[in-house]
């Protein structure tokens, strides 16, 4: 009986979220010039944003020798999968890599686990000092991370955790979880609450009706979340660099490093390693497209 | 099954019992280094280093554990680990860092141990006294680096320079501007002149060869009694910022960004003020027949023919931190690293500069000479060879050299005027 | 029952408050305690001597820390109007009904993909003096080679378009959330009232997408205030510290200089900047 009812309510929701989905584009037939205009604008978005990585990805297929030529050549003269092989099979960055999606797939559950309890509390509780500690976590936003590498240290010293991925699964949570806690508050304020109040009152308790009902619910919300987090997890240098130096906790962005040495930079290499980094936070990205600007647009956040 | 499970169980913690106890006979030891890098040089030493440690110490088992970091993070590692007093063995001091670790409290005083060991007299004094700080010795100053000017024979052959011609400040403007004339059109540039933030270590052999220098001791230092003060501000620095200022003119263009030698090995310049390391540049199989195409003169140009000349040195310092838990072994471990016999296989291979005579012109020498093209030359500049101060304040003072340096380069200013900006505020850096 | 609910949402919170308590919050109040105090490398293991505010005061007289605020103005304004200028842009055109827009949102993004060290390497390339693709470009087309990393006047905004390259995608992402929450049906009533594209545009879409606005214009402020990596690694905060922002400032100080207290007064002078800026935002744009 209870689960039929829930069971009911989901699917209305899911139809909602479905129809809203399909109408939200603004729906007016634009005439030839404007169509103009328009593919005009989106071909000088993607001549800007792409340029750049066309030549870090025509790098990373050059010889060495060529990668540093001049006058730079945009199409590699004999393309080789070298650097790319190189990369993939040196011991150290394959092991960077994997501890790289330990410490990313780790601090996403992390920071998305307690982001969700953070954001429902506030999304379905009143309580002393609630407004004082939204502004708190807004100002979160304001501390410049790297002045804070010195004690960071120093505490994770005192509790023997240095150079543990599991540190740095803890330490990422401040890029991440206030921005999370904001952006999970929001969404969960637009399940309407009488859907969980029939539960509680059917005995279910609150964790039980936040695994039940809320999660279930705001699953798109949850998508967003979980690729900023990884997203940032995935691209920290500075703290991993400083926390995180040896070479069994090394993660890839500053295994990369090695490449950027004093005395030369091994652009093709570093190029390939460059493009093997986009790689799995553009596949999360794209997987989870439509359900993150679903995510964010019903997660809609009044700051 | 239960009993299967529980007697494999026993028997396994029976046979681990075992392994521990034989293996418990040898002390396990593990030393922890933080060096700079590239990384290859450290790896060919340590490999030959521990092994070495290990046959001296049968009844230990010796594992180093060394990470290799970039310059900077080097540094903020080196800093961090002090604060949080994390044990480290062995760290790589760059040369100008050296007095403000020693200062902070952050280095072992290796005075008695390098005086039992009794090495001192192999290294070049220069050298030697890099690793000191107040007088005490701090770190050993395990291999340098010279700069010197190289050419493209062929280059300056097509833009008719006689190479001799490089040797004074105005041979070396005018054959600047005569290979910018010849050689433009195929995007080749004339010289080189190092715009980055390290701008100073290119000026400062100029200010050296005129008999200036950066700093000074002085009487009456409000807390310090005496103290430095800066020097650089002298006629001589002048005269020396005069000539960057006139190279900037003559059209030779400070460069921002510098790829250490690879932009000479790509034939991007046709000449090149650049340290011993840009040999590093060039494939290791090209070695042998390199001075065929490429050109070295073993000095900064002089004002006039005859003038001597001077160079800088620049290098790594092996320290080990006050931390260390294991500071005899540690000490050990320095030596090895700086053992002729094991110092030069890395030499040779990277091509740098030893800091120790035997190495440099005693019975080491020999293979490094038929290796490293041009290598005595390069030894011939040590004893014209000046380093940096080491004092804390060092950084800082250096960063107010490049505002100078800077001044000129890109803003129009003055030598003279950017010099007595930037001194007044290096004395108050100072404490002045 | 009752009881217990009162306590709950504290208890809700305590798992992500214990980790930003530990984590952020309290090396924020080490570097309070250190600013106050005379902390570098050279006393970082003896005792600290208490100076009080002599820290901030050091820092007001040092004229490269006005010039590193001037600096910084430059920079987070030029940085911000540019990311937001292109971001909204890029996402009113994107929401239009355009064939593979998903697409090229996806490749938009990309740029964000890329950690900012890498990205600053990248462009330290491209627009290297003599050897980047892009003078070369420019030469081709028969235009002077310009002096992207070493003309003062210059530098500053060769970092801000590496910073908009780097930071838009952000904004595009989160403003097409924004635009999406917009009730279609909001539009098909001003289209039957007659109404033009351009005025729907600006009498229903931009109002409501300002909450949107005022929450990623606040995030993109603080991020480019605080950033440091481009600026570090592309010009070292050079020529002349006519690239040198607070942040850059603040960490030369700290880790190149060894001054851990000054950084640490230059990070708190950061966090108070930050601060105005938000209360700014928040007055002017929430009415």
């Amino acid at each position: 009986m209870k689960q039929d009812r829930s069971k009911n309510e989901n699917h209305k929701f899911t139809r909602i979220f479905k129809s809203g989905d399909k109408t939200n584009h603004q729906r007016t037939s634009s005439g030839l010039g404007e169509r103009l205009i328009l593919y005009g604008l989106i071909a000088i978005f993607l001549f800007i944003t792409f340029s750049p990585i066309v030549w870090i990805f025509s790098t990373s297929l050059k010889q060495n020798q060529e990668a540093m030529s001049f006058p730079p050549k945009l199409i590699p003269e004999d393309p080789t999968l070298e650097n790319f092989i190189f990369v993939l099979t040196d011991p150290t960055l394959v092991q960077s890599l994997l501890n790289s999606f330990i410490v990313s797939i780790g601090s996403t559950l992390l920071s998305v686990t307690v982001s969700a309890l953070g954001g429902y509390a506030f999304a379905r509780f009143e309580f002393k000092g609630k407004n004082m500690i939204i502004s708190i976590i807004l100002g979160l936003f304001m501390i410049p991370v790297v002045i804070n590498i010195v004690p960071l240290y120093i505490m994770l010293a005192d509790l023997g955790l240095l150079n543990s991925l599991f540190a740095l699964m803890l330490t990422f949570q401040i890029l991440i979880i206030p921005l999370n806690i904001l952006l999970l508050k929001s969404y969960f304020e637009t399940i309407p609450q009488d859907l969980e109040e029939s539960a509680l009152l059917d005995g279910c308790s609150r964790l039980g009706v936040l695994r039940r009902i809320t999660i279930p619910l705001s699953m798109p919300g949850f998508a967003i979340a979980a690729v900023l987090s990884f997203r940032f997890a995935w691209n920290e240098f500075i703290l991993a660099v400083v926390l995180a130096n040896h070479p069994d906790s090394t993660v890839f962005q500053v295994a990369l490093y090695q490449f950027i040495s004093l005395y030369r930079i091994d652009w093709g290499y570093l190029s390939a390693g460059i493009t093997i980094a986009i790689i799995p936070v553009l596949v999360l990205m794209l997987s989870f497209q439509k359900n993150m600007v679903r995510g964010l647009t019903l997660g809609a956040i009044r700051g | 099954m239960v009993f299967i499970l529980s007697s494999a169980f026993l028997i396994s913690v029976i046979f681990t019992g075992l392994v521990n106890s034989l293996y418990a006979q040898k002390e396990q030891v593990t030393l922890t280094a933080i060096v700079a890098e590239p990384k290859e040089r450290w790896d060919v030493l340590f490999d030959n280093a521990s092994k070495k440690l290990n046959e001296n110490h049968p009844d230990m088992d010796i594992q180093i554990d060394y990470r290799v970091l970039p310059y900077d993070a080097t540094r903020t590692q080196i800093l961090t680990s002090m604060a949080g007093r994390t044990p480290i063995d062995l760290i790589s001091v760059d040369q100008i860092w050296l007095g403000e670790f020693a200062e902070g409290g952050f280095l072992t005083d290796l005075t008695q141990n390098a005086t039992s060991w009794g090495r001192e007299g192999d290294w070049y004094p220069v050298n030697w006294e890099g690793g000191k700080y107040e007088d005490k010795i701090y770190g050993i100053w395990a291999w340098t680096d010279v700069r010197a000017l190289w050419y493209w024979k062929d280059l300056l052959r097509d833009a008719g320079v006689d190479p001799r011609t490089l040797e004074t400040w105005n041979g070396y403007l005018s054959a600047a501007q005569k290979l910018n004339d010849a050689l433009g059109q195929q995007g080749i540039q004339g010289s080189h002149l190092v715009g980055a933030s390290h701008s100073p270590d290119m000026w400062y052999p100029y200010l050296w060869m005129l008999g200036g220098d950066i700093l000074e001791e002085r009487s009456g230092h409000p807390t310090k009694g005496t103290y430095w003060f800066p020097a650089y501000n002298s006629t001589e620095g002048v005269q020396s910022l005069e000539f960057i200022k006139r190279q900037v003119d003559a059209g030779i263009k400070p460069q921002v960004n510098h790829f250490w030698g690879q932009e000479f090995a790509d034939k991007k310049f046709a000449m090149m003020l650049e340290g011993s390391w840009l040999l590093g540049t060039f494939p290791r199989e090209q070695w042998a027949g390199l001075n065929q195409s490429v050109g070295m003169i073993p000095m900064f140009p002089v004002p006039n023919e005859g003038n001597k000349s001077a160079t800088m040195m620049g290098g790594w310092v092996l320290s080990i931190p006050e931390t260390s838990e294991n500071k005899d072994l540690s000490w050990e471990l320095l030596t090895l690293l700086v053992d002729p016999e094991i110092l030069t296989t890395m030499l040779e291979k990277e091509g740098y500069l030893p800091t120790q005579k035997p190495i440099a012109e005693g019975s080491y020498s020999q293979s490094l000479n038929a290796t490293i093209p041009y290598y005595s030359d390069m030894i011939s500049m040590i004893p014209v060879g000046h380093s940096r101060p080491n004092i804390p304040e060092y950084p800082q003072i250096s960063d107010n050299i490049r505002e100078a340096i800077d001044g000129v380069y890109f803003g129009g200013k003055d030598p003279g005027q950017a010099l007595q900006e930037s001194a007044v505020k290096t004395a108050e850096v100072l404490g002045w | 029952m009752a009881q217990i609910s009162k306590l709950q949402p504290y208890l809700f919170l305590a798992p992500s408050f214990a980790i930003l308590l530990v984590f952020l919050i309290f090396p924020l109040s080490w570097n309070i305690y250190i600013a106050l105090h005379d902390v570098s490398l050279i006393t970082l293991l003896k005792e600290w001597e208490y100076v009080g505010l002599e820290n901030f005061v050091t820092l007001f007289d040092d004229p490269n820390f006005y010039t590193s605020l001037k600096v910084t103005l430059m920079f987070v304004g030029g940085s911000v109007a540019l990311q937001f200028g292109m971001g909204i842009l890029m996402a009113i055109v994107l929401n239009q009904q355009i064939r593979g827009s998903g697409v090229y949102r996806a490749i938009l993004i990309i740029p964000w993909t890329i950690s900012a060290v890498i990205a600053a390497f990248s462009f330290k390339f491209i627009l290297d003096d003599n050897f980047g693709i892009l003078n070369f470009i420019l030469n081709q087309l028969g235009v002077e080679s310009v002096g992207w990393l070493s003309d003062p006047n210059i530098v500053i905004w060769s970092l801000v378009m590496a910073n908009m390259w780097y930071g838009t995608p952000f904004t595009l992402l989160f403003l097409t959330a924004g635009l999406l929450s917009i009730n279609p049906s909001l539009y098909e009533a001003a289209r039957i009232d007659g109404a033009s594209k351009m005025r729907s545009l600006f009498h229903i879409t931009l109002p409501l997408l300002k909450p949107f606005m005022i929450i990623n214009l606040i995030l993109i402020t603080m991020w480019s205030v605080n950033l440091f990596d481009i600026q570090l690694i592309m010009t070292g905060g050079g020529p002349l510290f006519s690239s040198t922002t607070a942040s850059l400032y603040m960490y030369r100080q700290a880790f190149e200089f060894g001054l851990l207290s000054k950084g640490a007064a230059a990070g708190i002078i950061l966090i108070l900047i930050n601060l105005t800026v938000a209360v700014i935002y928040v007055k002017f744009l929430r009415r």
